[in-house]
């Protein structure tokens, strides 16, 4: 038993050695596609990705396994991608097809190859560590809006972050006071249940006239509240079903918050937006830009918080706290070989905030911040 | 080949009360639960509380991306039952609300 009045200790474990298993987006499909190699930094690894004519998407290994010249400072040839260095030719299957000056490919001649997929616009590559593929269970769930002439295009952010490790970002799908404290919404509705390989949150909220005050123009709508639904399919793609209530109706949105380890500690993040066109929406493409650029605020706020915080692996939490321990207890999943997945890391577990303390709390909050701007 | 991590910690708050046995009056499912508040519940399912969950069985997730179930009402209502009984501790302490928020609308 521990005495009250002893100084808690934060305890640290080593951040994981291996990276998470499982489908990472990597960014907007047609930016691979412009004819040419793009280097990507991810899984303690240097990649190549790149288009062949027949519009396929592939990852590799970066250096070429003659010389080790970098593919990424290559050339695409037909389906192939061509060494800076000696020319020699690589199929997306990781395999070299051709070498110009020799008369045969020699044995072993192949490179390492990730499995690659498009889905909504995106590209994912599948990580796993004991190199297994993907199986037909484990996958990105179509995002219907993402394909329709009657939804925006996405709103794409990508940032690269130094410093910290990407368990930070996913703690935040269970933390439902920073989204007051750090994204400036109001969460009157919060919970989660994580089962098998998706984590899914429900917050519903209200607008904060505090950081966001509503148009006073006659003939704007007012914003009610929001109802989102987000869920991580898997370690690192978060989609967020997320509508925004106004006084004339509603305006049905997506987001995204992925991210992909660059090593265990530094990461890209991304998030993007697409915003249903809708008659009494008149400009659905600057809604999403707004929204993204509101949600950029809240990372830019997260990424202070995480470059100069300590890794904690025993959060000191209060009872209106979400389930920290036990959404890291389903992201360890992914971080151990397939059949050292234990039943308490996938079993499905509930839990819903009680926020009438919390609600309390926060509107006494955003009375004195309005009475302290009107006073100034 | 094995992966060596350290153990997943519990919950820090389970040292101030631990989950709980509930057992739905509907289907017989057998979860554990802790209720922080009237209004505040965590559940542990495990697989043979999921087989046996009638309401999981019959809701239709729909066709949204996160499309899910969400949670069993019949289970909601036994849970609320154990906690009224006084067989599921509440750990807030405060009395049965008498017109609790959650159901005013």
């Amino acid at each position: 038993m521990t005495a009250v009045d002893e100084v808690r200790r934060i305890e640290t474990d080593a951040t994981p050695t291996r990276f998470a298993r499982g489908w990472h987006c990597l960014g907007l499909a047609k930016d691979f596609r412009d004819g040419v190699p793009h280097p990507v930094k991810a899984f303690g690894q240097e990649l190549v990705v790149f288009a062949g004519e027949d519009g396929t998407i592939n990852v590799l290994d970066a250096f070429c396994r003659h010389m080790g010249g970098n593919l990424s400072q290559g050339t695409i040839k037909g389906n192939e991608l061509a060494c800076p260095f000696h020319d020699w030719r690589w199929g997306g299957d990781g395999k070299c097809k051709a070498i110009p000056y020799a008369r045969r490919v020699p044995l072993r001649a192949r490179t390492a190859s990730w499995p690659t997929m498009e889905r909504n616009q995106l590209l994912f590559v599948w990580n796993d560590p004991q190199g297994n593929p993907p199986p037909d269970d484990v996958t990105i769930p179509e995002i219907e809006g993402a394909s329709r002439d009657d939804w925006t295009d996405w709103v794409w952010y990508t940032t690269l972050i130094e410093g910290a490790n990407c368990r930070e970002v996913v703690d935040n799908i269970v933390d439902m006071a920073h989204f007051f404290y750090v994204h400036y919404s109001f969460p009157t509705h919060f919970k989660n249940v994580f089962e098998g390989h998706v984590a899914t949150q429900w917050m519903n909220g209200v607008g904060r006239e505090d950081a966001r005050p509503q148009a006073t123009q006659s003939g704007v709508p007012k914003m009610l509240g929001n109802t989102s639904v987000a869920a991580y399919h898997g370690p690192s793609f978060m989609i967020d079903d997320l509508t925004y209530h106004y006084e004339d109706g509603d305006v049905d949105s997506v987001l995204i918050n992925c991210h992909y380890p660059v090593s265990e500690n530094a990461f890209v993040l991304q998030y993007g937006v697409i915003v249903q066109k809708a008659d009494h929406l008149p400009e659905p493409e600057e809604m999403a830009r707004k929204m993204g650029d509101f949600i950029k605020i809240g990372f830019e706020q997260d990424v202070t918080i995480w470059k100069s915080k300590a890794r904690i692996d025993n959060p000191l939490l209060c009872e209106e706290d979400g389930p920290v321990y036990q959404v890291r207890r389903w992201y360890e999943q992914f971080y151990v070989d397939v059949e050292d997945v234990s039943d308490e890391m996938t079993e499905r577990f509930e839990f819903e905030i009680d926020t009438t303390k919390p609600n309390e709390a926060w509107r006494a909050e955003v009375a004195a911040n309005i009475a302290a701007r009107a006073s100034s | 080949m094995t992966t060596h991590r350290p153990a997943p910690r519990p919950d820090v708050r389970l040292d101030d009360g631990a989950m709980e046995p509930v057992t739905c009056t509907t289907c017989s499912a057998r979860v554990e639960v802790r209720k922080s508040s009237w209004e505040q519940t965590s559940i542990q399912w495990h697989g043979e509380a999921l087989r046996a969950c009638l309401e999981r069985r019959a809701t239709d997730p729909g066709c949204r991306p996160n499309a899910t179930f969400a949670g069993c009402s019949a289970l909601d209502i036994a849970i609320r039952e154990a906690a009224v009984r006084g067989a599921l501790p509440v750990q807030s302490g405060d009395p049965l609300p008498v017109n609790p928020e959650g159901e005013s609308h």
